[in-house]
């Protein structure tokens, strides 16, 4: 077993790992500012409950949640599994936008006032003000927090070997039945790559908005 | 020829009345100030007039025409509410200006979104465009910052963003620019270019309304004055009339407080 083939193992768990990362952003990204948008809602029972889930989603484990949502179905109402990798999904998904309509919501909240009104004696509407003045600035107040919790995504894949998906730490493991315990640890260079990469596209991005304040 | 009518504004929060019934006109080309003491509702006042804030009883109109009637229960078009808005520019306090935009782009911002809506936008928008920076570039000019169009709000003195607040007010062509306290978020060093730009809006005969503490320019640029306190108006009258003449005792304990 040459060190050449560990790798080329993990990698096949990175593959797996990467894609749980990316499908997780492209729908928790977009559903977290629906979230938001409900839980700063002017009608208070849609607030309320938004803001229940909201509680809920971040005050239980994501492990748990992993299998509530691969095992919750079969034992409550008899129906069929999800593929187990679609059910890692689905529930980063969820989970993660909770996170991320927090940040937005501290986002929209921090920026001032006047900018809203400024733009409307202007004679803006409220869709202008929203993608011409206000996108922007949230964004750039958006980056720094939501880039320690991609970060964290990163490392919270590694939970779905609970649910047995062939991840990153899941590949490494299993080469401690063929006696070699070090690839398991060595799993940490991919994660560190990963992040690592993150961290510097995201200071790109920072960089790229550091033109104003 | 009066352009702009209040008539009997009442604006509460919650259970306190901020304002209790404010009425005024204000004649073409002349300029109003409004003083008083911190909290009498001078701010309420400017933004139950410039649409920010919708009070619960009075009418307004601009020109006869009514921007502004409590009684009115239809909801507006967004194209008449806008129309409305347009009537009235407002420089803040505390500027607001984008930040992610540079000085041309803030002037020119608003502007360009409203062209975007002219029917022949598509075939003249190199024509239009240019007319509206060429337009923005001679008032950026005009408040003396031609020197500065590509620089951002973040690299301006709070007295270059005021006057940068001003031309971006100036850009939508206002029918009456309210100005609510323009220098009081300022260094002292620094009030005298944003008074020195109003005063040459008055000259051009802008018909404005300034709320401000700055009572020698008050007295200097005003054709009529407003004393307000706890949400009335407490006296009016010419220059002269206020800080000459009166003889409120009111008016003249909170004059007194600026002598020093
Ligand atoms: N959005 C608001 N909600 C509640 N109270 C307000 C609000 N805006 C102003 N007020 C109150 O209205 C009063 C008048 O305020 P303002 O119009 O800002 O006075 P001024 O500009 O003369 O200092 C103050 O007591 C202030 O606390
Ligand atoms: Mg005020």
């Amino acid at each position: 077993m040459s060190f050449w083939e560990v790798n080329l193992t993990i990698m096949q768990g990175l593959v797996t790992t990467a894609e749980l990362f990316f499908l997780t952003l492209l729908f928790a990204l977009p559903l977290g500012l629906i979230i938001c948008l409900g839980s700063m809602s002017k009608i208070t029972p849609i607030r309320l409950i938004v803001k229940t889930i909201v509680w809920i989603v971040r005050g239980s484990p994501l492990m748990l949640q992993i299998l509530i949502v691969y095992y919750g179905p079969g034992l409550l109402f008899n129906l069929p599994l999800l593929p187990r990798f679609t059910a890692a999904v689905v529930t980063f998904v969820i989970n993660y936008a909770c996170y991320f309509s927090e940040i937005y919501r501290g986002g929209i909240q921090s920026i001032p006032k006047g900018q809203y009104e400024a733009g409307q004696v202007l004679g803006m509407t409220r869709s202008q003000v929203f993608f011409k003045v206000v996108l922007l600035q949230l964004v750039k107040r958006v980056i720094p927090p939501m880039g320690n919790e991609l970060i964290t995504l990163v490392k919270d894949t590694a939970l779905v070997r609970v649910i047995a998906v062939y991840e990153v730490i899941w590949m490494g493991e299993s080469f401690i039945k063929k006696g070699m315990i070090w690839p398991l640890f060595y799993t940490a260079v991919f994660y560190l790559a990963f992040n690592g990469i993150l961290t510097l596209l995201l200071n790109r991005v920072e960089k790229k908005l550091d033109y104003f304040h | 020829m009066s352009v702009l009518e209040v008539q009997d504004i009442h604006k509460s929060f919650g259970k306190s009345e901020i304002l209790s019934g404010i009425s005024f006109s204000l004649d073409e080309g002349k300029v109003l100030s409004i003083i008083g003491p911190s909290g009498s509702g001078k701010t309420t006042l400017l933004r139950c007039i410039t649409q920010l804030e919708r009070a619960e009883a009075g009418k307004i109109t601009v020109d006869g025409d009514t921007v502004f009637d409590a009684a009115e229960t239809a909801t507006l078009s967004k194209a008449e509410k806008r129309r409305r808005q347009l009537y009235f520019g407002l420089v803040f306090q505390s500027f607001n200006l984008f930040p992610q935009y540079n000085v041309l782009e803030n002037v020119t911002l608003a502007m360009k979104l409203q062209a975007k809506e002219q029917p022949d936008f598509k075939e003249k928008k190199d024509e239009i465009f240019a007319a509206i920076d060429e337009n923005a570039r001679s008032l950026i000019d005009s408040v003396g910052l031609s020197d500065k169009l590509a620089n951002y709000p973040c690299e301006l003195s709070g007295g270059q963003q005021q006057r940068v607040a001003i031309a971006r007010a100036l850009a939508m062509k206002p029918r009456i620019l309210c100005f609510d306290e323009p220098t009081s978020a300022l260094d002292p060093e620094l009030t005298n270019e944003v008074l020195a730009v109003i005063k040459g809006l008055v000259k051009l005969n802008m018909t404005m309304i300034i709320v401000t503490h700055e009572m020698r320019f008050a007295k200097e640029v005003s054709d009529r004055i407003i004393f307000m306190e706890g949400g009335n108006i407490c006296a009016e009258g010419s220059s002269d009339e206020i800080f000459v003449k009166s003889e409120n005792p009111r008016l003249k304990e909170f004059l007194g407080s600026f002598q020093s």
